[in-house]
């Protein structure tokens, strides 16, 4: 009723109409200048989640810092020589004057602490404190790094090709304004080396500042696109444009909403303007509609008042459907997700009321003339895309055996591909291959422990335990142990300290190289390291009481679930070597470990719910439960086959994918309300008997005429997302790829097994010959 | 006899009047204040014997408690060399360890440690008297005074610090160092700092000393009480001198090699 009126309202008042929405518009674009991101993978959960406090509390204790910058200086003749050194030496100087550095903890050649034995006793000092010049100083050095684990494998690879500087940032710091700086002082640099700058932080607001990017090109591209493809439709510039209008106004009341209201734009809210521009295809209904009916008619008002009429029922599910699949977002865990679903279900409602009233005001302003002309083509029996969705729809109704079984054999190919589906989350793998984040980080991978940070956290029972022989002989078994998986690079623990100042104190005698025997030693050995080296370097891997150490972990991938070895690994150590110590894993790789899990439960509630939401929204809409099954059929067959393809193509089921999978129900059934409501309505109007004949002719009416808007919708859809496809980033590729052929595929599922399963099913769905059900009035 | 007495007095009153106004024509230099309170805080006596209970306070709350006895000896004047000594009495674990430590103002200090568990003194080489002492929030420099030449004093003002006149002095290293400026504000009558400032290349203000109590011990003003925080990371070492006593006759030989590994008695109790 509301609709009725506020459209009666619209062709009575357009001019008002339009100017109240240039009003609003304008009121919604004031927050937009306050528009800030946020990239930290840290939260997609709330800084109240449990793995967030106790990440933090890790930090705190162990003076950890949440991010770190790792540069690689490569030499392939060999980084151990004068120059490379002194470069390495300058780098670091001027790396550490940068803000945002916790210089204090810059761990590189000329400021890691570096326990040696001297001639009457032992050395503490810098790794490097003078450039050495001559082949034997050189040796000295190599010997000195390769017999030191804490080194091998963290500051200098293997074949000695690649050096590293350790870059810790304070809390806060800008990881790309920090990584753009490193670029200076490494671009200044003579030639002979080249350098790689990786790590979470650069990864991250790299990320941030593409999307930025993203945001600002890709939206309006898939706008041109779109009003490009409606003109081509309508060969009418007015009707593109009131179509562009109505969308980008909903984008601009939603993402004003979303800045207003203080919240950060997310990678998925970054993408919330393409889904409305998207979702605001679906009032191609009323343009399709009108434009057949003027054809047949030509008085303008009552085409409008009749055309809302007609289609404003579907309109009106198909938004609540498409809201719905956006509003289960709202109860999930991952904060952007909730966010994102809250702009889109705002903008699909603002969609829906712009439809019904600027769309109408705007049909009134524009003049005869012009519709005229540009509704000649719309006939369906000369319309050749009309004629071949008839064609499309025929196979199935005459075929409806054939064509199920055939359904029924990709289904079964289909769910093969999705027992195959990995889920994981990369935030590295999210860069395109040759991305320079990527590329640096597989260098540094490669020849160095790994870019990724965990921690494993062991608790012993009573303040002290740690400093005995056994608490450090068991951390020692455990990260030989831990060492053996593919994905650790490299790890490190205080019984690794302990275990160099043993041998350092007992004249550098390799046989030393072992935890001592009593618990008091190590007490004395740790001490002298406290006295003489970096604070830091000690509160790195023991707390202050000794009851708790912490091993470092480096992975050579962001795969979120290398940590997950990670804890299997120390599960399995621990039950065949039985201790009262307590391991917790920490650390960022740990997070992204949760998070990643977090996504996949979120994701099946999310699924389930919309499923129920959707199906819901169908039985209400159709007033049967049967038409409600038979609209999922389409909608599952599509959702099914993707997933099918994604899993036999061994794409990570990550965080986009996994959004999309509850979205695409909410929007897929679109076509599916529009086709069995217009075809029961056709059934209806053609006097309400539900014989073969009278099925087929309002099946073949159906799949050419609104099925033509379920067409012109579909592609659409898919153009405005078909730029996503060259995005830079991997995440909008998927987004892309994903809606696209969700589109095309929903809606040529729809066309062809809805008529065949109507065929099949019509005794079941029309009892008989009588139509079953509640009628919808037209 | 009365009217003596107010003549005196009153004689004292102008002679004292005269005394200040002199001191005000003739302000100190930096440099001069620097000298007194190094003179004042590190070189307090010929001798020193103190217990000291040093407690390391990190962000979170945690504290490591380290007791000790320090003894040190000056070879000379002033500013010139020192021989200190260590001796921890706690944590239990290190009870019996001891420090040495040869300090020369021109050159790098030379350091021994005696680990019991592995009954052998080792000498540890450091070629930076910007570490960490004792694994503290003081560096060595903290600790055992700063060579006067190494930096730049100027007097930037004087004024009352919490009660006590005090004349605040910005020294400047140099050679930069972790910092580029210290700003101290010296008792004008004891010359012990009861605060120092200490500023990075970025003007950050990255470490501060505080002096919590000042007491008298023998005829030498001693800070009893002095906590170094480094805001950077939040830690911070709190030192008390539980007992302080300055000429008692210590020896050079005191501070040698021997009695790192036997612990002199007459001294460590």
């Amino acid at each position: 009723m509301f609709k009725a009126n506020l459209t009666e309202f619209s062709i009575r008042h357009p001019k008002l109409v339009l100017a109240l929405t240039v009003l609003v518009t304008l009121a919604f674009l004031s927050p937009m200048p306050g528009m800030r991101t946020d990239t930290n993978p840290k939260n997609m959960l709330p800084p109240t989640s449990e793995v967030r406090v106790w990440n933090d509390s890790v930090d705190r204790t162990f003076r950890l810092y949440e991010d770190t910058i790792v540069v690689g200086v490569v030499n392939e003749k060999g980084a151990l020589n004068p120059d490379t050194l002194r470069k390495i030496r300058d780098i670091t100087a001027a790396t550490m004057q940068i803000k945002g550095v916790a210089a204090r903890d810059v761990s590189s050649f000329t400021t890691i602490d570096n326990v040696t034995a001297a001639a009457d006793g032992l050395r503490v000092g810098p790794l490097v404190n003078r450039i050495p010049e001559t082949p034997e100083e050189l040796a000295a050095l190599r010997r000195t790094l390769f017999e030191n684990p804490l080194f091998l494998d963290r500051i200098i690879s293997r074949d000695a090709r690649t050096a590293a500087i350790y870059v810790p940032l304070e809390k806060g710091a800008n990881g790309k304004e920090v990584a753009d700086r490193i670029r200076e002082i490494v671009g200044a640099q003579a030639g002979g080396e080249r350098y790689y700058i990786a790590g979470d932080p650069v990864a991250r607001d790299t990320f941030g500042a593409e999307m930025f990017k993203l945001m600002g090109i890709f939206s309006p591209i898939a706008g041109m696109i779109m009003f490009a493809a409606i003109y081509y439709m309508f060969r009418n510039l007015a009707l593109a444009g009131t179509m562009m209008l109505v969308a980008m106004a909903a984008i601009i009341w939603s993402m004003g909403l979303l800045v207003g209201l203080g919240f950060p734009v997310h990678i998925m809210s970054s993408m919330a303007p393409v889904f409305l521009m998207a979702i605001a295809t679906d009032s191609i209904h009323i343009f399709n509609e009108f434009y057949f009916r003027f054809r047949e008619s030509g008085d303008k008002p009552r085409v409008i008042r009749e055309t809302i009429a007609a289609v404003s029922r579907p309109v009106r599910y198909t938004a609540l459907a498409t809201a719905a699949g956006f509003a289960v977002l709202l109860f999930m865990k991952i904060v952007p997700v909730k966010v994102f679903g809250g702009v889109v279900v705002f903008g699909t409602l603002a969609l829906r009321l712009l439809s019904f009233s600027l769309i109408p005001a705007i049909l009134t302003l524009i003049p005869d003339r012009a519709l005229a002309q540009a509704s000649v083509s719309e006939d369906t029996a000369t319309d050749p895309v009309a004629l071949t969705l008839r064609k499309i729809a025929g196979v199935g109704a005459r075929r409806p055996l054939a064509t199920a079984i055939a359904g029924l054999a990709l289904v079964a190919v289909a769910l093969a591909g999705v027992s195959r589906i990995v889920v994981n989350n990369n935030l590295v793998g999210w860069f395109k291959s040759d991305a320079d984040v990527r590329v640096a980080d597989r260098v540094i991978n490669q020849a160095l422990g790994g870019t990724s940070l965990g921690y494993v956290v062991a608790a012993a029972k009573r303040p002290d335990d740690m400093k005995t022989p056994e608490a450090m002989r068991y951390l020692e078994g455990l990260q030989r142990h831990l060492e053996r998986l593919p994905v650790v690079g490299k790890t490190v623990s205080v019984a690794d300290y302990v275990k160099r100042i043993n041998r350092v104190l007992n004249g550098d005698d390799p046989r030393f190289d072992a935890i001592p025997d009593s618990a008091e030693t190590i007490g004395q050995y740790l001490f002298l390291f406290s006295m003489s080296a970096k604070p830091a370097d000690l509160d790195n891997v023991v707390d202050y009481p000794f009851q708790r150490a912490n091993i470092w972990v480096q992975l050579k991938t962001w795969d979120a679930r290398a940590m997950q070895d990670v804890i299997d690994a120390v599960a399995d150590y621990k039950r065949r070597h039985p201790s009262e110590m307590e391991f917790k894993p920490a650390g960022i790789a740990y997070f992204n470990l949760v998070w990643n899990n977090e996504v996949l439960w979120d994701m099946l509630l999310g699924f389930l719910l919309a499923l129920g939401a959707v199906f819901a929204i169908l039985v209400v809409n159709f007033r049967s439960v049967k038409w409600a099954l038979l609209g999922y059929v389409p909608l599952l067959f599509t959702v099914l086959l993707i997933y099918g393809v994604v899993g036999f193509a061994g794409k990570d089921f990550d965080m986009p994918i996994s959004v999309l999978s509850c979205l695409s129900l909410g929007m897929a059934v679109d076509f599916s309300i529009h086709f069995i409501s217009r075809f029961r309505q056709r059934l209806d109007d053609a006097g309400g008997a539900a014989s073969a004949d009278a099925v087929r002719e309002a099946l073949a009416w159906t799949a050419s005429r609104p099925g033509k808007g379920v067409m012109r919708n579909a592609v659409l859809f898919a153009a405005a997302f078909s730029v996503m496809l060259f995005a830079p980033l991997t995440p909008y590729v998927t987004v892309g790829a994903f809606i696209v052929s969700m589109m095309l595929l929903s809606a040529t599922l729809t066309i062809l097994y809805l008529p065949a399963l109507v065929v099949l099913a019509r005794p079941w769905l029309f009892g008989g010959r009588a139509i079953a059900g509640g009628r919808t009035a037209a | 006899m009365i009217a003596i007495l107010r003549g005196l007095t009153l004689l004292g009153v102008l002679w004292a009047s005269t005394a200040s106004n002199g001191a005000q024509v003739s302000e100190p230099t930096g440099e001069e204040i620097a000298r007194r309170s190094l003179e004042a805080f590190y070189y307090a006596g010929n001798d020193m014997r103190a217990r000291i209970a040093m407690k390391l306070v990190n962000p979170e709350g945690n504290a490591r408690n380290r007791e000790l006895t320090m003894l040190r000896l000056n070879l000379g004047r002033a500013g010139g060399d020192q021989r200190y000594y260590i001796y921890f009495h706690a944590p239990a674990d290190v009870k019996g360890t001891t420090f040495m430590v040869w300090k020369y103002p021109a050159k790098e200090d030379d350091r021994w440690i005696f680990i019991p568990a592995v009954k052998a003194v080792r000498r540890i080489a450091a070629d930076d008297k910007r570490s960490s002492f004792v694994g503290s929030d003081f560096t060595y420099e903290d600790v055992s005074g700063r060579d006067l030449d190494e930096e730049t004093h100027a007097l930037l003002r004087k004024e009352d610090f919490e009660g006590r006149p005090a004349y605040v002095l910005e020294s400047r290293p140099k050679t930069p160092l972790d910092y580029v400026r210290r700003v101290s504000w010296i008792d004008r009558e004891r010359w012990v700092p009861l605060k120092e400032e200490y500023y990075n290349a970025r003007n950050e203000l990255i470490r501060v000393f505080t002096a919590g109590s000042v007491k008298q011990a023998g005829k030498h003003w001693t800070v009893t009480a002095r906590t170094m925080k480094n805001l950077q990371t939040g830690h911070r070492t709190e030192v008390a001198f539980q007992e302080v006593e300055y000429g008692v006759g210590l020896s050079q030989e005191v501070f040698t090699e021997r009695y790192l590994r036997d612990p002199p008695r007459q001294w460590i109790k």
